[in-house]
């Protein structure tokens, strides 16, 4: 390329040139390269961040879940220890009631039976008594003959064998 | 060589339109980041590959230097700092190639500078509104005025022969660099410039790695800090 050569420091047109190359160069490099680059990576950022977002909207929406899973699991398991608890209560209660009217009922029992037991005896005391009081008497009216007044001689005998009888019969 | 240390004058139009060397080189550089960034967007992935990626980490470190140096507010400015790293990064390592960087022309580098110059004042007017932008001037006192629009002006100049002395001060070395070495090697009786090999790969690597890299990164972050100071 030998020719003619330009001063070193010299204006001249390309000062123009330069400037309408520059301008256009920056128009090329920004429709070209700068726009769609930039515009690009904001894009994929913008898009990661949502995914980002997304992953810990989920993460604390899943955090939520569980820990209400977690109390419903555990009021459950206490409302099932509750019905346990509340229907051994009611058992021993019941048992509780049952023995005590069992007890009831067999203390009733002995005391009707002891009464019986009383009546009977003194039915039979009674019955002996009037026994032994008419064969007394009987005796007695042999041996005395019609000497004895049937009526006065009864009290009399009665008297004498509860006397006696009081102490024989205790036992 | 025919003196100087100017751009080619590639062919003048008619009405003494020059096009320059600085010019078709930029235009290889453009084309480059054409076709660069249309396989970059062409096919893009949820689940990027190795190139995807490289394009990614580029275009997020665009975005987060523009935001972490203008704030959030002002990320709109990223595609054009974007544009500015890579064409001046681009263009100050062309030299790798034996292009002659675009940047080692103070047209291309004016040029930048004036479109900083005048997106710091124009937004400085939108934002503040014409009767702040003109009272700022006055600050901190009214005599200090000329001072203040002598900074201005400054500004675009410091700029532009900043990245054009960097570029332009490696380039020039690197030419006598290459006379110098293939004189000493026809001086020792060698008839192929041997020396040329190698020895300057070091300063290629200093000059047109390092120093470009980091001048195109020192124009855009002024490009961003004045910018966003004129804003607030």
């Amino acid at each position: 390329m030998e020719g003619i050569k330009l001063g070193l420091v010299e204006l001249n047109w390309s000062f123009f040139f330069q400037i309408a190359n520059t301008i256009i160069l920056f128009l090329i490099l920004k429709k070209l390269l700068f726009k769609p680059v930039s515009e690009f990576m904001e894009k994929r950022r913008a898009e990661i961040e949502g995914s980002i977002k997304e992953a810990e909207m989920k993460n604390v929406e899943a955090e939520k879940y569980k820990s209400e899973y977690i109390a419903k699991i555990e009021a459950s398991e206490e409302e099932g220890r509750q019905i346990i608890r509340d229907a051994a209560k009611r058992a021993e209660v019941r048992a509780s009631e049952i023995i005590k009217a069992a007890e009831k009922e067999a203390i009733e029992i002995k005391q009707r039976a002891d009464l019986d037991i009383q009546r009977e005896k003194e039915k039979a005391i009674n019955l002996l008594k009037d026994d032994i009081a008419s064969i007394a008497m009987l005796v007695a009216s042999k041996v005395v003959e019609e000497d004895l007044n049937p009526q006065r001689h009864n009290t009399l005998v009665r008297k004498f064998i509860d006397e006696v009888g009081e102490t024989r019969w205790q036992s | 060589m025919n003196g100087g240390f100017g751009p080619y004058k590639v062919i003048e139009l008619p009405g003494g339109i020059v096009i320059s060397q600085t010019v078709t080189v930029t235009w290889l550089i453009m084309l480059l980041l054409t076709v660069f960034a249309y396989f970059a967007s062409k096919k893009f992935n949820k689940v990027p590959d190795k190139f995807q990626n490289v394009v990614e980490i580029l275009v997020e470190s665009i975005y987060g230097l523009t935001k972490q140096t203008m704030g959030e507010d002002k990320i709109n400015f990223a595609p054009y700092m974007g544009t500015l790293l890579l064409f001046i990064g681009v263009a100050n390592v062309s030299g790798l190639f034996g292009l002659r960087p675009p940047t080692a022309d103070v047209n291309t580098t004016l040029g930048l500078s004036i479109m900083t110059f005048f997106m710091v004042h124009y937004n400085s007017i939108k934002s503040n509104g014409i009767k702040n932008y003109m009272k700022g001037y006055l600050e901190p006192m009214p005599f200090l005025l000329p001072l203040n629009i002598i900074g201005e002006l400054a500004n675009p100049i410091s700029l532009a022969f900043r990245l054009f002395g960097n570029i332009v001060g490696g380039l020039i070395i690197m030419v006598l660099l290459y006379g110098a070495l293939g004189s000493i090697s026809t001086s020792l009786g060698i008839g192929i410039p041997i020396l040329q090999a190698g020895i300057p790969a070091v300063l290629h690597i200093y000059f047109d790695l390092f120093a470009g890299l980091l001048q195109s990164f020192i124009f855009t972050m002024l490009t961003m800090v004045f910018i966003s100071m004129a804003m607030d």
